[in-house]
């Protein structure tokens, strides 16, 4: 029976990469050191600014908004229907539990009744992969929720492996622009508002754990959109090196920020875009419908597409393993694109 | 599971990779190198997540 690094008590926990174990108490305390280092060195936010939190109702976002109220940070959660079946269904009802459980304010955006839309019919109109048309919209939503509210910062739930695999896509491209923008926190600028990211430094493991001992309820099973993405990819990729070699993940992210980072920054000095004609949120050129908009436009004006008719062939197998086959689908042997 | 059997093993034997997966014996988490027995109920619980 292993014990914690720490305390010699019955460990709870593994961590390779620091080639250790924890108890619950320690790998608590280990996660809240990682946290408010990440705040602290990156200059994330303080006590004193309003957060908005969006939060997914995945692991890493709920733990997100439970470390920022229990280090004492004034967080609103902020949670966007998707209308990805049966699993945004399930998200939504496990976010506003764990708001109300802890007595927590959550704005509830929903794409359809509030934008005329949702995630798979985007993807069917836009004939794109629908985290395209997704992150789109999330990040739409997370700028006007945070300009409408008054809010100082938006924070989101990306760990370092969705980081590190982020980076490893890029640096396949050698995509600098994308690169250069990779970073933890981003400062507001032309009605845009902060952005942060204050889980860097913590892993999918970790993360996952903290939730089993603080008791958090989540939705384990993944978006069904998500299942063989390159995302997925590149995170397979990067766990077969921390396999063999424990640490790796952390070191190619975090010795980016710290020494190829500064190397590609430049100061951009870009003119402030014209505001939306549609919405008034920036924009691009003078009287534009952005994006966001125009997309509404397109995705409202047709039938709702049902989730399974987005899916490929193995992803739609496991969607119906996980929720089970809608009404829609039974008894339909086609199955669409 | 006959006569207790190390959950990392387990994890393998389904080809599952220990880093990417909790262990959760009887409602608590525990390390991968926990002996586990016949009578355990036992939870995996893959760690990794999209979008
Ligand atoms: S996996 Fe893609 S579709 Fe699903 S929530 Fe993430 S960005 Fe959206
Ligand atoms: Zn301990
Ligand atoms: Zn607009």
């Amino acid at each position: 029976m292993s014990k914690c690094r720490s305390c010699r008590a019955p460990a709870v926990i593994d961590l390779p990469r620091h080639n250790a174990n924890f108890c619950a108490e320690h790998l608590e305390q280990l996660c809240r050191r990682q946290f408010r280092r990440a705040v602290d060195d990156f200059e994330m936010f303080t006590t004193e600014d309003r957060i908005l939190v969006a939060v997914s109702g995945g692991k890493d976002s709920l733990a997100l908004w439970d470390l920022l109220v229990t280090e004492g940070y004034d967080a609103v959660g902020l949670y966007i229907g998707l209308g990805i079946g049966r699993y945004s269904d399930e998200s939504h009802v496990i976010v506003d539990a764990f708001a109300r459980d802890r007595d927590l304010e959550l704005i509830t955006v929903d794409l359809r009744a509030d934008h005329g839309f949702d995630v798979p019919t985007a993807a069917r109109v836009t004939d794109r992969v629908p985290c395209s048309s997704c992150g789109l919209s999330k990040r739409h939503i997370f700028d006007t929720a945070a300009r409408e509210g008054g809010f100082d910062v938006v924070v989101t739930g990306h760990n370092l492996d969705d980081e590190a695999a982020v980076l490893f896509g890029n640096a396949l491209r050698w995509d600098v622009e994308y690169l250069r923008r990779q970073a933890p926190v981003l400062p507001a600028r032309h009605g845009f508002p902060r952005k942060a990211k204050p889980l860097v430094r913590l892993t999918e493991r970790e993360m996952a754990a903290w939730c089993v001992i603080r008791g958090i309820d989540y939705v384990v099973e993944e978006c069904p959109m998500a299942i063989g993405n390159r995302h997925h990819m590149y995170k397979e990729a990067l766990a077969v090196v921390e396999a063999t070699s424990p640490g790796s993940t952390a070191a190619f992210y975090l010795g980016f920020l710290e020494r190829m980072a500064p190397l590609i920054a430049h100061d951009e000095d870009t003119d402030a875009p014209a505001p939306c004609r549609m919405c008034g949120s920036p924009s691009g050129a003078a009287d534009a419908v952005c994006a966001f908009c125009r997309l509404a436009d397109r995705a409202g004006a047709v039938q709702p597409v049902p989730v399974e008719l987005v899916l490929g062939r193995g992803a739609r197998r496991r969607y119906v393993e996980q929720w089970g086959a809608s009404a829609l689908m039974e008894g339909d042997g086609h199955g669409g694109s | 599971m006959r006569g207790g059997r190390v959950a990392h093993r387990v994890l393998e034997d389904l080809g599952l990779a220990p880093a990417g997966h909790l262990i959760i014996r009887n409602g608590t988490l525990v390390p991968s190198d926990t002996m586990l027995d016949d009578d355990d109920v036992i939870e995996i619980r893959p760690v990794v997540s999209g979008g």
